[in-house]
């Protein structure tokens, strides 16, 4: 019972860089993000199969989900 | 001039005069196009202390040098003026398909002057620059106007209207174009209704001078490489700038009950998903624009179609009026673009005046019978009716609320949500330092757009007083006007982060002139400082106090939300500006010194 967490621009930091990662299905995006030490208040959007979802949302087997963080330009 | 149209049109208004004149080529040089010539032209032509609706007061239209090329969201025209709101500086931009027109008819700028004896709109196709009589659509809705225009002369003009609220001299009357994009702030929508001008239609079919054609298409085939394959395309079409609304509630950014807190209870259903789902029929974008953002909506509660709402019209129509629906938003979006009043300034004002009700400072006698209660969607609407007509109690808040808290007293100054007399938009800023202080130091009054540091603000501590902070807020004061002087969107880079130096070898193949970021941001640095001479030329005594922002964020800790409990306190309020104003090679009273003016080339500026 697991899903793909997929990390966008600097959240990748807090996964050694890489694109992304295995997380268990059954709790939550923000439970998932504070075992990855990422301050939830920097994830922008959390997308599940394509659609917004909230950081309450409870994660299914096999989902896919993309983290944005915050842009505001920069680069 | 490549990258240019070559000229700038001067209507006399007072006269009906029209003249052409080439685009004079050292203003190119220094102020690029845009808002450039935009401060260029009201500091040079318009006489100190002229008063903003009467003859002397112009308005001025700039293109960029990117406007009506293959670059991403190259349609962006800026609108500036002498505001009727601030009695300061005033620019506004506008999408659309307004400026590609613009420049293919072989215009740069127009200028607008003096003020027509009877309604007129300015008629411009190609060579054929006409004033034609407009007494058959003054007093009618923007849309209205719009739709008429477009069948008598056919979809490919373009057209820019003023509504009711215009006519009347609302301050802050904005000018609508593509049934939904908007030139929004500081009143633009007034001036030009002073002028008595209710339209402007335009059509052109001239190419655009390019240096090096094969290699400004390879640099506008990257640029919009880059948009497709940007990480997050899909989301942000999907939603626009609505995506953040539940960032924001989330943070306590959410202007809420007129900035009383951050976060809205009610906040959920006006998320970009929610509105997606239940409102949004299609996207919506600019011209030339990878990406669009505009969200065409359609209301089952009103069957009526708009659109939008985006990002800030739900803050300041939405959680600031205590409206929990995202179809009573969308139906007051509707009523402002019809009668042609900014979103913006229109929420920030009824807000003020529920929470004087709810304080009991008005009552129903005071408000023609309303009960202007937060969360009342019909008394919100009856309200925006009446301040674009100037009717009964909306005359007092069609004056924005800097002055109508002025009028009101009885404490209401304090709750008055603005700096330099421009309603604050749609970020809550009782704990983002940097926020705050682009509010406070943007050039227009409190208006986002200039440096949206609040992202800034969350990665780094939004709590920090630091001298890094501030630098940011400068760095994004001169760097993102620069979008609006080349005439084109910011978005691509702010959302879709596509690398800014893919735009240097597109502006270079199309001018020809080799310009390096450090020089442009110089650039942005001259406008930024031309615009606070203008302020402090037009105010007697502006200065410090005049950077202040208004009083509920160093003294009012929101009780609920995300910052609840957290405030800003005033002597980080003053630090902020006094490394703001060393940064900036500012007085500590906030006034350019003279080695800061010489070192811009704005000697010849100084009274
Ligand atoms: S991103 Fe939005 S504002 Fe920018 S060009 Fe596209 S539609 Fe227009």
């Amino acid at each position: 019972m697991a899903a793909i967490l997929k990390l966008f621009g600097i959240l990748k930091k807090y996964i050694q860089g890489a694109d992304q990662i295995m997380v268990p299905a059954n709790i939550t995006v923000r439970q998932a993000i504070t075992t990855l030490h990422i301050p939830p208040e920097i994830v922008a959007l959390v997308v599940v199969n394509g659609n917004q979802q909230s950081k309450e949302y409870i994660i299914q087997n096999d989902d896919e989900i993309k983290l944005l963080a915050i842009m505001g330009g920069g680069r | 001039m490549n990258g240019y149209g070559g000229s700038v049109l001067r209507v006399n208004l007072s006269t009906g005069q029209i003249q052409k004149q080439p685009t004079p080529q050292d203003v190119a040089r220094d102020f690029l196009g845009g808002r450039g010539f935009g401060i260029y032209f009201l500091t040079k032509e318009v006489p100190p202390k002229a008063d903003p609706f009467g003859q002397e007061n112009k308005m001025i239209i700039s293109s960029g040098p990117f406007s009506g090329l293959m670059i991403p969201g190259a349609g962006k025209c800026d609108w500036t003026t002498k505001s009727p709101l601030t009695g300061g500086y005033a620019s506004a931009s506008l999408g659309g398909h307004f400026t590609a027109e613009l420049k293919y008819a072989g215009l740069d700028s127009i200028i607008l002057e003096g003020i027509s004896p009877k309604p007129v709109y300015l008629f411009i196709d190609d060579n054929q620059v006409e004033l034609r009589d407009a007494s058959h659509l003054w007093g009618k809705g923007s849309i209205t106007v719009e739709k008429e225009l477009k069948e008598q002369y056919g979809e490919e003009y373009q057209i820019a209207t003023i509504g009711p609220a215009g006519e009347n001299g609302v301050l802050f009357a904005h000018i609508n174009h593509d049934y939904g994009r908007q030139a929004g702030r500081g009143g633009v929508g007034a001036v030009l209704g002073t002028k008595k001008v209710k339209a402007i239609v335009l059509h052109g079919t001239k190419s655009i001078p390019v240096a090096d054609l094969p290699a400004y298409r390879q640099a506008g085939i990257n640029l919009f490489k880059a948009c497709k394959d940007a990480e997050i395309l899909k989301e942000w079409q999907s939603y626009g700038t609505t995506m953040v609304v539940s960032w924001c509630d989330e943070v306590g950014a959410l202007p809420t009950r007129n900035f009383t807190a951050g976060s809205f209870e009610d906040g959920k259903n006006l998320y970009g998903p929610v509105m997606r789902k239940t409102i949004v029929v299609s996207d919506k974008g600019c011209f030339a624009c990878p990406s669009p953002c505009g969200k065409y909506s359609h209301t089952r509660r009103y069957n009526t179609y708009v659109e939008g709402p985006e990002y800030e019209t739900i803050g300041m129509l939405g959680s600031d009026l205590g409206l929990g629906n995202i179809e009573d938003v969308a139906q007051a979006n509707l009523l402002c673009d019809d009668l042609g009043i900014d979103t913006i300034s229109t929420g920030g004002v009824i807000a003020w005046a529920m929470e004087c009700f709810e304080r009991g400072i008005f009552t129903k006698k005071d408000t023609d019978g309303l009960e202007l209660k937060f969360g009342n969607a019909q008394a919100v609407f009856a309200l925006i009716e009446k301040i674009a007509r100037k009717d009964g109690f909306g005359a007092l808040l069609a004056e924005g609320v800097k002055r109508a808290s002025q009028k009101t007293g009885q404490g209401s100054e304090k709750f008055a949500i603005h700096v330099k007399g421009m309603e604050q938009s749609a970020y809550a800023t009782h704990n983002a330092t940097a926020m705050l202080l682009a509010y406070m130091t943007c050039d227009v009054g409190a208006h986002h757009n200039r440096a949206w540091a609040i992202t800034y603000d969350i990665q780094v501590g939004r709590e920090k007083v630091t001298t890094e902070k501030v630098a940011r807020v400068i760095w994004l004061q001169n760097f993102r006007p620069m979008f609006d002087v080349l005439g084109a969107c910011r978005l691509q880079w702010v959302e879709l982060s596509i690398d800014r130096d893919l735009y240097l070898p597109a502006l270079q193949a199309i001018t020809g002139i080799p310009r390096s970021w450090k020089d442009l941001e110089t650039v942005g640095e001259r406008i930024w400082n031309l615009t606070r001479l203008y302020w402090i030329r037009e105010i007697d005594g502006f200065g410090r106090e005049w950077d202040l922002p208004a009083p509920r964020f160093y003294e009012d800790a929101p009780k609920t939300g995300a910052t609840a409990g957290q405030i800003t306190r005033f002597e980080d309020v003053q630090k902020l500006l006094d490394y703001y104003y060393e940064q900036r090679g500012w007085s500590k009273n906030g006034i350019p010194t003279p080695e800061t003016i010489a070192r811009l080339n704005l000697e010849q500026f100084v009274y």
